[in-house]
């Protein structure tokens, strides 16, 4: 049997998961078929048009999805935590309002968008394209704003357990929002890059080099990998944000129980509980002062700076805050490997390069994910960092359990019917292009 | 009137649209469950062709409802998830089984060479059933917060709100009601569609039993109501004119079926609703759930309410001529030419220079 608040957080982690990866992609690719449809209309050109074809297909799928489970979560946030809500669905509900706002437009300019390819002239219906770019971003800086406000809660004055004043704008002051916010959109437009690209790069693999497979492994590659290294740098900034305003999760993050001077950078390993001691890690000395105050000697808090009670759970936020370096600099790797190819003309022609960019895809999502649960666990036992315990926000309705055990059997279902549609839709060019490949040289 | 006021307003409003054209989407996968006789392809294809383009917008009025709400009436929204766990868990299972289900349904149909992905009939199937459970749970919780039996905790159990008569018998009106709308404004898509007498005959018939029984329903509510919800019935006075402009809508919309005037038919068609769930709304104020929480008890500080309120506004007017935009064009929408094949976009790739 598993209590109710393990059932709900455990639900909350498998619905948040699995609605941000299309929630990702409906970000990141609306933009990608901007950037095809205007090649098409610039050029006449029938590849980039059937690409922007295939891939609007694509995107309708996976809103559908991404508005199903977006669905799911804003109920789950009334029926798991219900005093959260109470408490604070006020002070969150301006970023809310906005996002649904945000919903609106993208669904609307979705409909014209899919159902306009006929029916809107070509120009016309580029520019429906526009807004669902633009408000598929919006919503994803509103949510994320939500979240900076409950890692860095700001503007709330309580008294008894209700809110009594909420600063309206709140949860956009959220110190952490500016960091979050942007590593947040270049994830989304990572994802997506190496998404379209580990399709083509498959095709060119089994042979299919027509100038189809190309842009499009071009197209998607190159935002993706661009964008690495500068996820690097957003990355840093976010972890100056956490350790200035979240301390405790910082420690976790990089597995330090104890504030030190010269503090180590560990890799990897285990936190013991009981002796409060990392086991298994590999340590470079004084890293961690290093990196964050550019001095091998200055003081880094530790865990140890609240009771025992008030620490997150250590190992996890802390591998899964590796796991998301680990790839993020494998990432960069990958990126100034690409550079060094493209320069000699072989970055489409070299099979270890594909390979690699095939696996990006996940090591992408995977980042994604881990830099999230990193996040999510690290701010426990706070829902609301100081301000509300995650233990006294759940639902006290029996059956949670049975709750979680349901959305994970549905979410099952639909994501097997959900790879068969997308393995469809990813075979091949259309017919007509198939036939006759176009050599281009850019 | 206050900022929370306001919201509220805008919460009925936003209610009342997915009540219409949410209702509407539901109906039409009542009827897709329902079809039969010669034409029972030619009608799913037609229900698929007038969901396609809009279902994702009209969707999306229910997550404005449920985000005004815990925005503007954060304690109400935690009472109200509280008291209405099952109705909730069990509508949101069918909202995630039936959009799901339909873009299933849409996107992995045959292909030109016939084949299907595997699953996408029975995604069919689920589509239908889950759009016919998910407005009788959804009338439940409407009508179990006005019972006034349900304490604010939730100690009531989940199953509470399936046990008076009252939330029942509103689940029964709200799936009549949505199957309804449906074919009524099935029957003026299948005219602009120019899909055949036969159709609009279809629909027409079913337009006009669906009234019937939705009328019935709503008529067996009243002594109901006033045995189970007697803080409704006590201020009916209220409810009054929006009552009987139900009526009077429901009336006309029959006779204006009868004499096959679809257009002016679907306005009727929708007000009949929209007086209930104002009359109901008006009925039930300040109550947000009778007994459980009031506007007062409910609402977010002032400053939120107010901010939130011009969000609404500026919101709205952005909305709406987009939403007028995407109506136009699905209206434009010529004669049927590739029937059970909703979208356009299934078409074989052109290049803008062969279009
Ligand atoms: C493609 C995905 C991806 C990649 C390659 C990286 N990250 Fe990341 N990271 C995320 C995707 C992500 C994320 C999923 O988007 C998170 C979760 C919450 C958030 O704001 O962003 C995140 C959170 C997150 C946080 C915690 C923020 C918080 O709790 O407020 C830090 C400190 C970093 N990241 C740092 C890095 C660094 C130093 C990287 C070096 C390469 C890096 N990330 C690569
Ligand atoms: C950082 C995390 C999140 C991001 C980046 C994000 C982004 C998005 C995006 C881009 C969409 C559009 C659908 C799509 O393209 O697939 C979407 C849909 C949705 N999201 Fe999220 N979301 C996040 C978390 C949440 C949370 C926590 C909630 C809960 C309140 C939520 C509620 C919704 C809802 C209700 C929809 C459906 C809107 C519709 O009907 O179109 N999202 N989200
Ligand atoms: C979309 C990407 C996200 C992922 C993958 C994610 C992941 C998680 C995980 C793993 C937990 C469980 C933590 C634990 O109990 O140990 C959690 C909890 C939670 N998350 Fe997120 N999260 C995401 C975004 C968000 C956003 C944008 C919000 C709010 C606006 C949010 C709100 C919550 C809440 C309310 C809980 C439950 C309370 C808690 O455990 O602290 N999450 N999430």
């Amino acid at each position: 049997m598993l209590d109710n608040l393990t059932a709900a957080r455990e639900q909350m982690a498998l619905s948040l998961s699995f609605h941000i990866v299309f929630a990702v992609l409906g970000v990141g690719l609306p933009w990608l078929l901007l950037f095809a449809e205007g090649q098409a209309l610039r050029r006449a050109d029938p590849v980039w048009y059937a690409l922007a074809r295939k891939w609007a297909k694509a995107v309708a799928v996976l809103f559908a999805i991404g508005a199903v489970s977006g669905t799911v979560l804003s109920f789950e946030f009334g029926l798991l935590w219900p005093t959260f809500m109470e408490r604070y669905g006020g002070v969150l509900g301006l970023p809310f309002t906005m996002e649904a706002f945000a919903f609106f437009l993208e669904a609307i300019f979705l409909g014209l968008y899919l159902y306009g390819w006929d029916r809107l002239s070509p120009r016309a219906h580029w520019w429906t394209g526009v807004p669902v770019a633009i408000s598929g971003m919006a919503s994803a800086i509103f949510v994320t704003t939500a979240n900076a406000w409950m890692n860095a809660p700001v503007g709330v004055v309580e008294s008894a357990g209700h809110t009594v004043v909420a600063e309206p704008l709140a949860p956009f002051v959220a110190p952490t929002a500016g960091p979050q916010v942007v590593h947040l959109l270049v994830a989304a437009l990572m994802v997506t890059g190496f998404g379209v690209a580990a399709v083509y790069a498959t095709g060119l693999l089994r042979g299919r080099r027509d100038a189809y497979h190309r842009r499009g492994f071009a197209t998607g590659s190159t935002l993706a990998l661009m964008l690495a290294p500068v996820q690097g740098v957003v990355g840093d900034w976010s972890s100056r944000a956490v350790a200035r305003y979240q301390p405790v999760k910082f420690a976790a993050l990089e597995g330090l129980p104890r504030t030190s001077a010269g503090a180590p950078l560990s890799l990897g390993g285990i936190y013991d509980p009981a002796t409060g001691q990392m086991r298994g890690a590999i340590d470079i000395p004084h890293g961690l002062s290093l990196l964050l105050h550019a001095n091998p000697t200055a003081v880094v808090s530790g865990l140890d700076v609240v009771p025992p009670a008030d620490r997150p759970p250590v190992t996890v936020t802390h591998l899964a805050f590796d796991l998301m370096i680990g790839l993020g600099l494998g990432m960069i790797a990958l990126a100034l490997a690409g550079l060094w190819l493209w320069r000699r003309c072989r970055a489409t022609s070299t099979r270890w390069f594909l390979r690699a960019v095939v696996l990006a895809a996940p090591a992408s999502v995977g980042a994604l994910l881990a830099g999230w649960v990193a996040t999510e666990v690290g701010r426990q036992p706070w829902i609301v960092y100081r301000l509300l315990r995650t233990a006294d926000a759940v639902s006290t309705q029996p059956g949670l359990e049975l709750f979680l055990y349901a959305t994970a059997a549905v979410y099952a279902v639909l994501t097997v019917s959900l790879v068969a549609i997308l393995r469809r839709l990813a075979t091949g060019a259309p017919a007509d292009l198939a036939r006759r490949p176009v050599e281009v040289h850019q | 009137m206050t900022a929370a006021d306001g919201v509220l307003a805008a919460i009925l409003l936003g209610l009342t649209a997915y009540a219409i054209l949410g209702g509407a989407d539901f109906g039409g996968g009542v009827w897709d469950l329902l079809a039969t006789g010669p034409r029972r392809d030619a009608q799913r294809g037609l229900i698929a062709r007038s969901m396609g383009p809009v279902w994702e917008a009209n969707h999306v009025w229910l997550v404005f409802v449920i985000i005004g709400l815990f925005s503007g009436f954060p304690r109400a929204f935690g009472v109200l998830s509280r008291v209405l766990v099952l109705p909730l868990a069990l509508a949101l299972l069918g909202i995630v089984l039936r959009g799901a289900a339909f873009a299933y349904r849409q996107y992995g149909r045959p292909d030109p060479a016939g084949r299907a992905v595997r699953g996408t009939v029975v995604w069919g199937r689920v589509f239908a059933v889950a759009s016919t459970i998910t407005p009788f749970v959804l009338g439940v919780a409407g009508a179990a917060v006005a019972t006034g039996q349900l304490p604010a905790d939730g100690s009531a159990g989940a199953l509470a709100p399936f046990r008076s008569p009252l939330p029942l018998l509103a689940g029964a009106l709200a799936l009549a009601t949505c199957a309804f709308l449906a074919a009524v404004f099935l029957c003026r898509d299948a005219e602009m569609a120019r899909a055949g007498p036969g159709l609009v005959a279809d629909f027409r018939r079913r337009a006009l039993a669906a009234a019937a029984l939705a009328g019935g329903l709503a008529l067996a509510g009243l002594p109901v109501m006033w045995a189970d919800a007697p803080a409704l019935a006590g201020r009916f006075d209220r409810a009054v004119v929006p009552a009987v402009g139900s009526v009077l809508a429901g009336a006309a919309a029959l006779i204006l079926l009868w004499h096959r005037r679809f257009g002016a038919a679907r306005v009727a068609a929708a007000a009949a609703p929209t007086g209930l769930l104002w009359g109901w709304g008006l009925a039930q104020y300040p109550w947000l759930a009778v007994g459980a929480v009031d506007v007062a008890s409910g609402a977010a500080p002032p400053a939120t309410s107010t901010a939130i309120l011009v969000v609404l506004a500026t919101g709205m007017i952005l909305v709406t001529p987009a939403l007028a935009l995407l109506l136009r064009m699905v209206r434009r929408a010529g004669p049927i030419e590739r029937f059970g094949d909703a979208s356009a976009d299934s078409r074989d790739v052109t290049s803008p220079a062969e279009a």
